[in-house]
Parts: structure tokens; C-alpha cells; sequence
């Protein structure tokens, strides 16, 4: 254990290194944010539980936003081409990403799948995420705002089982809001949960079927990317 | 199951700064993993387990450091086997 006596024993140094392991993805995310802003391109990234409405969420918007904005996005699908074919369907620009067996999206993937996108063109970019409460969480892909989408039948303790992802979000669209007169689920609890867990809690609540509340939901996305004084003008607290 | 992608990106720096020092081994690697990183240690230590076969990392031995309420996830230190 010695380098010195020359007895031939070999030389253990410690050598700091302090890097994030993740360095190469936030290269990667760095690289797609400067790409994003040169080109005045708002990026979202929509996470949620598989189910959660993150696709009926973006059709939705489609719908509301698409004549006033172009708008794209970037599908993460394990196996299949369904989500973007049905973001497709609703009348924008999309593009799978597929996954194999990776569970989440990294921010070079997102690179590759704007190879496959007119994004230069477009005003807001949705990056649908793989469907997952937890790995989505640890990779910057880029993006100007996190949304996480949680469905009214997920349950009031989600925040709390999955505190990582949810503190990592700018806001959250409760989504399946129609279905609450089916269901016994304590919505006040849901927010009590996300207070305890986001940074900045914001929630709306979200039918993208009957478009209630879409209206708050496009109010909010033309405030992000503005100075944060607007971005709180569009009122998504939890109280509303 | 991130944590195998993690722990790839983490051998790759690992190879980096042992190629730089010409380390022929690894001893030790020291970690630094928040409690909100995402980051499941013991998924890590799983994922380091399978990594480190036929690397330079064979016989190095992880050492994961806790950050309660951090979002650290952190290659703090390796120690190298020069000649």
C-alpha cells in the first residue's frame, strides 16, 4: 500500500470528482433549453401515472389552444405509436418517442425525437412523459414548466407515496373531475396533500371531456415563460 | 428502475477520471444521494452490484452517503489504484 519505498506495492490516491451523476443529461437538457428559447418555444413536460389523462389532457388543449397557438408533441410510449396518433387525430403536430423498456425520458432522447418534429415553428411543445410517478421525475429533459396530471380515482394519497415527483412540479392538473360525483374522494385532502409536498402548490382541476376547467388550464399555459408576477396572475393556487 | 441508467452514468465518469489518473482499479467510490433525488439507495447499491463486474470498480466498495431533505445526487469521490 505504499508508493514510495519502492517496494512495488501499488498507490491507492483519492481523487474528488463532486459531479452531479446525472452531468450529461443536464448537458443534454441545457443544450434543448437553448434551442427552446432561441426559437420562442415554450416546452411542457407532462408527467402522470399511466391512465392519468395525460393524452385526453393534450387533446383537450388541442381544442382550446390550437387556433390561437401551434402547438406539438413529444409522445414517450413504451411499445406502441397510440398516443401520438391520437394527439394527431385531435388536429396537431406529434411524435413518439419510443421507449423499449426505459422508463422514462432523458433529455437526449427528446433531442432525437425533434428530428421527427417541425418544433421551430411551433409556440408551446408538450412533452408527454412516460407513464410513471417516479422515475420522469429525476431527468431534466429541457422543458420550461413540470405538470404533473393525477386522475380523481388515483386516490388523496398519491402527493404523499410519491413526494419527489410532485415537488418537482410547477403544477398540477387534477384531472377526471367529472367522475367525482361517482366517487368518495376528499379533493380538500388532495390539496392538503400537495401543499405539503410542492414547493409552490398549484392545482387545477380539469374535465377533458366535459372542458371544465380547460379554460384555467390555457390561462396558466399563456403565463408560463413570462415573468412571474404574470404567471401568478393567472390565479392557479389551491384555492379555486 | 432509473437507477441502472444512474448508475451507467455514474461508471462512465468513473471510467473518465481513472482513464485520466491511468488508475489500473477502483477501491472505493463515495456517493452522495438526497432523500428527494428520486433516488432509491438500495435499488442503487443493487444496480452498482451488477455494474461493477468485469470493470475497474470489481473489488471497489460503495459508500452511499444520506442527505435528508437534499436533492443531491452526487459522484463525490473515487479512490484510485495508481502505480
Amino acid at each position: 500500500m505504499c508508493g514510495d519505498c519502492g517496494c512495488g506495492d501499488e498507490k491507492v490516491i483519492p481523487v474528488d470528482v463532486h459531479e452531479r451523476m446525472l452531468a450529461g443529461n443536464d448537458r443534454d437538457a441545457r443544450h434543448n433549453r437553448e434551442h427552446f428559447h432561441a426559437q420562442g418555444v415554450i416546452a411542457i413536460n407532462l408527467m402522470g401515472s399511466p391512465g392519468a389523462g395525460k393524452t385526453a389532457a393534450l387533446e383537450a388543449t388541442a381544442r382550446a389552444l390550437g387556433r390561437d397557438f401551434t402547438l406539438g408533441v413529444l409522445a414517450g410510449d413504451l411499445a406502441t405509436d397510440n398516443d401520438a396518433a391520437r394527439i394527431r387525430a385531435a388536429g396537431i403536430v406529434a411524435e413518439s418517442i419510443t421507449t423499449g423498456t426505459a422508463c422514462h425520458l432523458d433529455a437526449d432522447m427528446v433531442h432525437h425525437g425533434l428530428h421527427h418534429l417541425p418544433w421551430r415553428t411551433l409556440d408551446y411543445l408538450f412533452v408527454e412523459n412516460v407513464g410513471n410517478l417516479v422515475c420522469p421525475a429525476v431527468y431534466d429533459l429541457g422543458q420550461d414548466a413540470n405538470v404533473v396530471a393525477l386522475s380523481v380515482t388515483e386516490g388523496e394519497d398519491k402527493p404523499l407515496k410519491y413526494p419527489t415527483m410532485f415537488r418537482k412540479a410547477d403544477l398540477v392538473l387534477l384531472t377526471k373531475v367529472d367522475l367525482l360525483p361517482a366517487l368518495e374522494i376528499d379533493v380538500a385532502l388532495i390539496e392538503e396533500n400537495l401543499a405539503r409536498v410542492m414547493l409552490r402548490p398549484a392545482m387545477i382541476k380539469v374535465s377533458s371531456k366535459t372542458g371544465e376547467g380547460i379554460d384555467r388550464w390555457v390561462k396558466w399555459l399563456r403565463g408560463v415563460g413570462k415573468p412571474r408576477g404574470a404567471a401568478c396572475a393567472t390565479g392557479a393556487g389551491l384555492e379555486g | 428502475m432509473h437507477e441502472y441508467s444512474i448508475v451507467q452514468a455514474m461508471f462512465d465518469q468513473i471510467e473518465r477520471v481513472a482513464g485520466r489518473h491511468g488508475a489500473r482499479a477502483v477501491r472505493r467510490v463515495r456517493v452522495r444521494i438526497g432523500e428527494f433525488a428520486g433516488v432509491d439507495p438500495t435499488l442503487f447499491q443493487s444496480a452498482y452490484e451488477v455494474y461493477r463486474i468485469g470493470t475497474l470498480c470489481g473489488d471497489a466498495l460503495l459508500q452511499i452517503e444520506h442527505v435528508p431533505a437534499g436533492d443531491d445526487l452526487i459522484l463525490d469521490q473515487v479512490e484510485l489504484e495508481v502505480q
